[in-house]
């Protein structure tokens, strides 16, 4: 448990990169929320329901940051060497990466449900909040998706240890690495690997694809997909649960440098 | 109280510490002392439990450090490479520290207290000079009050009078009772606080002794003046040390002891302008102690 309040405590006491990180988040919620709000015409059927779902879409965005802060909680104690003092403390280094995953869970989550509660707050200038069972399940679905990539950040940085090489990995296999394998292999075979690969399953956790259409009834069709919201759950915590092993036995197998 | 027992670490095919054995007394100021590159920062990482052994052991108090409980209240280490976030005040790194270490808030400024920086701990630590940085990996070590420390090279980056008040800190740590292993490249340094000495060389173990004996062991040439200097050097020569002549009236005195050559001189009614037992450098005390291990 001090581990987990230490940790925070280290977010807390270096501002500069966390808060930078957050505040960017923000403020791309913030205007993107405001926009697509402002945009939403009430006088459509279902438009003001419309608008608020589009808000919360925008949210979809926040666990590519979760990832990110995961991968700084852990790399940030490498490239500034902390680490060392770090490990002098709790040598038992398996109880430092439990807690920097418990860690970045928290704050994954937590980022969400900000961005979540500032989206709403300027969106509320334009349009009425009326949730129904919909919303609330994106809602969800996207808090449950930032929690669980903030743990894949982490055990990524701690499998990795160089915060530059992190983060280049994640943002060239999300962005070029996976689509590109993913349409290979789809071309060449019949089974839909490329859906199973990370990026494709928090997709269909939060339902970016703009293709999803959406009625009063919340999504009524949308791409087709290989797999249904429950296995994409499972799937999202299984991508987690295995880099935050590998990222466990990077650290207790590598020396301090 | 710390023991290393035939520690081997190889990074690739280079070895940085090779079969090394030693053991520290416990209440006492040992020196580990080495060259640079001479492996004195993977072994007390090894001990420190950062860096794993190729095969040996290493212990302090009795055990792994892994398995130490609450490590922070048994040892405290300043490593050379301690870094620190720069975007955090001094102050707050501490309460880091503290904080999982589970020691109270309190203690912070008692630490920063005792190394001298307590208005500096309020700023960043990226505009840190680096005594200061030094001085807050002391107070980071201090934080849990250990009986045993373990300091690599503590004195780097510290100006004259910051090594004498780490000087007079580390001698009233030590009159507490307290373990402290201390290394260094700087002989010097050393002879001033430790007791006792342990010296390696490329990895390898070289030498285990009192300060007092190595002193002695690494002491050079006598250099002597005197107005009467042929007729000394031919006394001294007929003893068997070897004499040399540097300039006009002073002579250079190998294989004999300050001691030796005055009373030498007295017995003789020579009169001597100076005597001096000139200090051999650490590198010129090495060589005679790898040459000596080597004939043995």
């Amino acid at each position: 448990m001090r581990l987990v309040y230490g940790e925070l405590l280290k977010i807390r006491t270096a501002p500069r990169t966390s808060l930078g990180l957050v505040l960017g988040l923000l403020l791309l919620i913030g205007v993107g929320s405001a926009s697509t709000a402002h945009d939403a015409d009430s006088s459509l059927p279902f438009g003001n329901e419309v608008g608020l779902f589009d808000v919360i879409r925008i949210l979809a965005i926040v666990p590519v940051f979760t990832l990110i802060l995961g991968i700084l909680v852990v790399t940030w104690e490498y490239r500034h060497g902390t680490i060392t003092q770090t490990f002098l403390t709790t040598p038992r280094r398996e109880r430092v990466v439990a807690a920097k995953d418990v860690v970045s869970l928290l704050a994954g989550a937590a980022l969400a449900l900000v961005a979540l509660v500032l989206a709403l707050i300027v969106a509320s200038f334009w349009i009425p909040l009326d949730f129904e069972r919909a919303h609330w399940e994106l809602i969800g679905r996207i808090v449950f998706a930032a929690a669980v990539w903030g743990v894949l950040g982490a055990g990524l940085g701690a499998l990795m240890q160089s915060q530059v090489g992190a983060i280049v990995t994640a943002f060239v296999w999300f962005l070029v690495a996976e689509p590109l394998l993913g349409h290979t292999i789809d071309a060449l075979t019949d089974v839909r690997v490329g859906d199973y690969f990370p990026g494709n399953v928090i997709d269909r956790l939060v339902n970016t694809d703009a293709s999803v259409e959406i009625g009063s009834e919340g999504i009524v069709a949308g791409p087709d997909y290989a797999f249904g919201l429950w296995a994409a759950g499972f799937l999202a915590v299984g991508y987690a649960a295995l880099f935050a092993a590998l990222g466990l036995v990077s650290a207790l197998k590598r020396d301090v440098p | 109280m710390i023991e290393v027992d035939h520690l081997t670490k190889r990074y690739g095919k280079t070895i940085a510490v090779n079969d090394l054995s030693f053991k520290v007394t416990p209440s006492r100021i040992t020196g580990f002392l080495g060259p640079n590159g001479a492996g004195k920062t993977t072994t007390l990482k090894a001990i420190l439990g950062l860096v794993h052994p190729t095969s040996g052991t290493t212990r302090l108090l009795g055990k792994v450090y892994r398995d130490l409980d609450d490590p922070l209240h048994r040892v405290g280490a300043v490593l050379e490479t301690s870094r620190y976030h720069p975007g955090r005040s001094g102050r707050n790194h501490l309460r880091v520290v503290a904080a999982q270490a589970g020691i109270p808030r309190s203690r912070v400024q008692e630490v920063l207290e005792l190394v001298a920086m307590k208005e500096p701990a309020k700023r960043r630590v990226g505009g840190y000079s680096m005594g200061m940085r030094q001085r807050l990996g002391l107070a980071a070590a201090l934080l849990g009050d250990p009986e045993l420390l373990v300091l690599d090279e503590p004195a780097n980056g510290l100006d004259p009078a910051g090594i004498r008040w780490l000087r007079d800190l580390l001698r009233s740590l030590a009159s507490q009772g307290r373990t402290i292993l201390i290394s260094s490249h700087v002989l010097a340094e050393i002879e001033q606080i430790a007791d006792e000495v342990v010296i390696i060389h490329r990895g390898r173990f070289v030498a285990q002794s009192t300060t007092h004996d190595l002193a002695e062991r690494a002491a050079g040439a006598v250099r002597v003046r005197s107005p009467e200097a042929a007729r000394l050097r031919e006394l001294l020569a007929g003893t068997g040390m070897r004499v040399a002549e540097t300039d006009e009236g002073a002579l250079t005195v190998s294989d004999g002891t300050a001691e030796r050559v005055g009373e030498l001189a007295a017995a003789n009614g020579i009169i001597l302008h100076e005597l001096a037992t000139e200090r051999a450098t650490l590198e010129e005390a090495f060589l005679e102690l790898t040459a000596g291990e080597t004939t043995e």
